[in-house]
């Protein structure tokens, strides 16, 4: 039929495994460099509800602003990165801009401002930048990366004054933004609530869905067993089986139905009910590994099942994945990571990405 | 000829003619007797003058006007200008304020080749007068550039090269920007026109006879 659309493009999945007491394991560092996350879904087979501990963490998640039309000078206001950006922990990404065709901003904890701007805009807007990896035979796209830790960054400097005068008289860059804070000062409270009071702003709390899943097969699962060698389902087809639980697609594959012929992976296990929550929203690592750490804890007593599984979903219009690894957006714009987490303290990390997007970590 | 002429006589001839030969000095001497013997209207000298003057003019010729030789200066040529930097500023001579009575009669230049810009005059007459026009003493201010660090400049244009514009800035520095790649606006009276610089790599001298063709877009 349509060759083309049914080629896929490359994409890539990282597997590995270890354990959480492990002292090489890497798994926080993979958390809190994936900045900008907007989906996290839970499986935790064998459950009816929410256990109070993780309804309580789930419900501690840091809320969000959107802020209408904020022009990106305002994050170089001398007070605003004084109290606010230096301070760590304020991630903000422009809203409603797709990557691959306007001017996406993104700021990072690190204090990184990311401008991946088009060629137009690059050429009016006159900092130094690099053409976008994802890129045909003409770069159309560039990405500006601003340290404002930097020396030559601080307010007055020579380049501060540059980087100002670009954003406020030559190109005056504005767009909707989600913001979020993790470390909240009294300070810093005070110049972000003065910055929103200018602006239209809204602030939202991340939204929780949760639903029992009642009798579906389960992929078994032998935590020494990733790749899928020794009879039981390898990674990509137990991320499909994930995905098509929480996009609710039916794995019974009846005689009736001519939606979906979908089975559940062999070999598989029938579980009677299944605890499915999602959280959407702009979601921080912070909150996220909080998450993690109480997901371990919940082995501490005797369950049925022998493992759990911890989906997140990066923004798809992302400029960067994890770090400052560049994203771009072909077919899906994909990048999340898998947590499946053992009754021993094992856990398996999936992390994937799709064809305009750098090796994750 | 002359030389057959004075040539002595062989000897037989003389015997067949029954004449002696006379020596050279003896010759000499007979013919100038014999000369004025029968010359005697003219004197010694004119006849002496004569015999002297063996060449016969047989055509009248008019004698050439002697032309005076109009010494031209020759200038001076591309490698001495080189190593003279006649077209180089001395940077004791780079100030922004030198330039601005240059920029004053700019605007008066453009002003009278536009009949007086107001803001009702057709934006795109003015445009074409520009075109054709000299912009030694416009501010220029570069709008776009492949190269970023180019952006932002701003500075009165003091000579223009077929490649490159040097323009000196309000903190005194002459900087040299390329025209290839870049957008160039220039601000006279409210009206700002852009000038892309990939499609205007030419001596303004040779710019104000160039046909300039309407494109619908152009990319730098």
């Amino acid at each position: 039929m349509y060759r083309e659309l049914e080629k896929c493009p490359r994409s890539l999945l990282v597997c590995e495994k270890s354990n959480f007491e492990n002292e090489k394991s890497s798994h926080d560092t993979h958390v809190s460099k994936h900045y900008f996350n907007h989906k996290v879904s839970l499986v935790i087979p064998e459950c009816r509800s929410l256990p109070p501990k993780l309804a309580s963490v789930i419900n501690n998640f840091k809320k969000y602003f959107l802020i209408k039309d904020l022009p990106v000078y305002e994050f170089l206001d001398k007070d605003f990165l004084e109290n606010v950006v230096w301070n760590g922990a304020l991630y903000a990404l422009s809203y409603k801009t797709s990557i691959d065709q306007d001017n996406t901003i993104a700021l990072l904890p690190s204090s990184h401002l990311i401008l991946s701007v088009d060629k137009d805009t690059y050429e009016q807007l006159g900092l130094e930048g690099k053409p976008s990896q994802y890129n045909h035979k003409q770069p159309m796209r560039y990405v500006v990366t601003i340290d404002l830790t930097e020396k030559s960054m601080a307010p007055g400097g020579k380049r501060y004054q540059r980087v100002l005068s670009s954003l406020k008289e030559r190109v005056p860059l504005k767009s909707h933004f989600l913001l979020a804070r993790h470390n909240s000062g009294v300070e810093g409270d005070r110049v972000l609530q003065s910055l929103l009071a200018r602006y239209q702003w809204k602030d939202h709390t991340p939204v929780v869905r949760s639903h029992t899943l009642k009798d579906l097969s389960c992929p078994s699962l032998r935590s020494t067993d990733l790749r899928g060698e020794q009879h039981s389902c390898d990674p990509s087809s137990f991320l499909e089986w994930l995905g098509a639980v929480s996009a609710g697609v039916s794995c019974d594959n009846t005689a009736t139905s001519f939606t979906s012929t979908y089975v559940c992976p062999e070999p598989n296990t029938p579980v009677s009910q299944a605890l499915h929550c999602t959280l959407s929203g702009l979601l921080l690592p912070e909150d996220i590994y909080s998450l993690l750490q109480e997901l371990r804890r919940y082995f501490d007593e005797p369950k049925f099942t022998s493992w759990l599984s911890l989906t997140v979903h990066g923004f798809m219009d992302s400029p960067v994945s994890w770090g400052d690894r560049e994203h771009g957006f072909h077919k899906g714009g994909e990048n999340f990571y898998n947590f499946v987490l053992f009754r021993n303290q094992d856990y398996w990390l999936h992390m994937g990405t799709g064809s305009n997007d750098r090796c994750p970590p | 000829m002359e030389a057959l002429v004075n040539a002595r006589l062989p000897a037989d001839h003389e015997h067949i003619l029954h004449i002696v030969a006379l020596k050279k000095k003896q010759a000499e001497k007979f013919t100038t007797a014999f000369l004025k013997k029968n010359l005697t209207s003219m004197t010694e000298e004119k006849i002496n003058d004569i015999v002297q003057h063996k060449a016969v003019l047989l055509h009248y010729a008019r004698k050439k006007k002697e032309r005076k030789k109009i010494k031209r200066t020759k200038g001076l040529n591309a490698k001495q200008r080189r190593e003279l930097k006649v077209f180089q500023l001395k940077p004791e001579n780079q100030k922004y304020e030198l330039f601005l009575p240059l920029h004053e009669l700019w605007k008066q230049y453009i002003r009278d080749l536009c009949n007086g810009l107001k803001p009702d005059s057709n934006p795109q007459n003015i445009q074409q007068k520009l075109l054709k026009a000299d912009f030694h003493g416009a501010v220029l201010t570069v709008a776009k550039s492949k190269c970023p660090s180019y952006v932002g400049t701003t500075g009165i244009l003091v000579q223009e090269m077929k490649h490159v514009f040097k323009i000196i800035t309000m903190e005194d520095k002459l900087k040299v920007i390329p025209k290839r790649n870049s957008v160039f606006a220039v601000e006279i009276d409210g009206f700002v026109s852009h000038i892309f610089g990939s499609k205007f790599e030419l001596r303004s001298s040779e710019r104000s006879a160039k046909k300039f063709k309407v494109k619908g877009t152009i990319d730098l």
